[in-house]
């Protein structure tokens, strides 16, 4: 699991693939339109896009001459496991932070 | 200014009734720092927090079993008494850069009313670091222990 983590966030590390998945979030599309919207050549962008593929955050398919592209769920919501542990420490941390500090205000020292 | 990235980072905000000051303390006072920042069963055993900038910010945890997770110390990054504190596990004390480390808190304290409007920002690093972090092993640790708490406080 670790491993794929790792090869996602790498794959996260670039603008424009960050790009290809917050538009890929709203639906599946063709290459053209993933391409249109990004400011270099078609060989480059698809390097990107093979990026995304081989981290596992990507699927797509040929569909006779058009290729398709969808969002791979799985390493999205491992990232995401790893966020909300994250979160949660987080959230504790500031409750106990909160509790502490409106008591100390309570009964001043 | 912050680059924040929802895919990598936290924010939190919230208002506590108590003023910045108090959460200034609660922030860099380390017998203070001890009592909250680490979810039960861990402790801060021994915390040290030097608020200016390029101060050392540490705090060193200890499990049920004893078993010691000190981590190296890391850096504060700005400090302004009652507004701001800031601190990152990537630079040593002094600034120096350290090769690891995976996080940076921005920690800002603005007056409301009798309270305070407290806003958390915990910026993460990407792939690398956070393998390191996940190494560390007491994460899961950790994230046991607060559902166990949220059940234990749900019965009270």
């Amino acid at each position: 699991m670790d491993t794929q983590l790792d090869s996602f966030f790498a794959a996260l590390s670039d603008p424009t693939r960050r790009a290809v998945i917050e538009r890929l979030t709203q639906g599946p599309a063709p290459v053209s339109e993933l391409h249109a919207p990004h400011d270099m050549a078609l060989p480059s962008f698809l390097k990107h896009l093979r990026r995304l593929e081989t981290a596992g955050l990507i699927r797509s398919e040929k569909t006779g001459r058009v290729r398709s592209v969808r969002l791979a769920p799985e390493p999205l919501r491992q990232a995401e496991d790893w966020l909300n542990r994250q979160r949660k420490l987080w959230e504790g941390r500031t409750d106990r932070l909160q509790a502490l500090a409106e008591a100390l205000e309570r009964k001043p020292s | 200014m912050t680059d924040f990235d929802p895919t990598l980072d936290l924010r939190l905000e919230r208002m506590i009734a108590a003023r910045p000051e108090t959460l200034w303390r609660c922030w860099t006072d380390p017998e203070l720092i001890k009592q909250w920042f680490c979810p039960v069963p861990w402790r801060v055993w021994h915390a040290e927090v030097d608020a200016r900038p390029g101060g050392i910010f540490l705090t060193a945890m200890e499990g049920p079993d004893g078993e010691r997770h000190d981590g190296e110390p890391g850096c504060v990054l700005a400090a302004e008494p009652g507004r701001l504190f800031s601190f990152t596990d990537s630079l040593s004390p002094g600034y120096r850069p350290r090769g690891s480390g995976f996080m940076t808190g921005i920690i800002s304290f603005t007056a409301d009313g009798d309270g305070t409007r407290y806003l958390a920002q915990v910026l993460h690093g990407t792939a690398e670091d956070r393998q390191k972090h996940l190494e560390m092993g007491f994460e899961e640790g950790w994230g046991i222990a607060a559902d166990q708490l949220a059940a234990l406080a749900a019965t009270l």
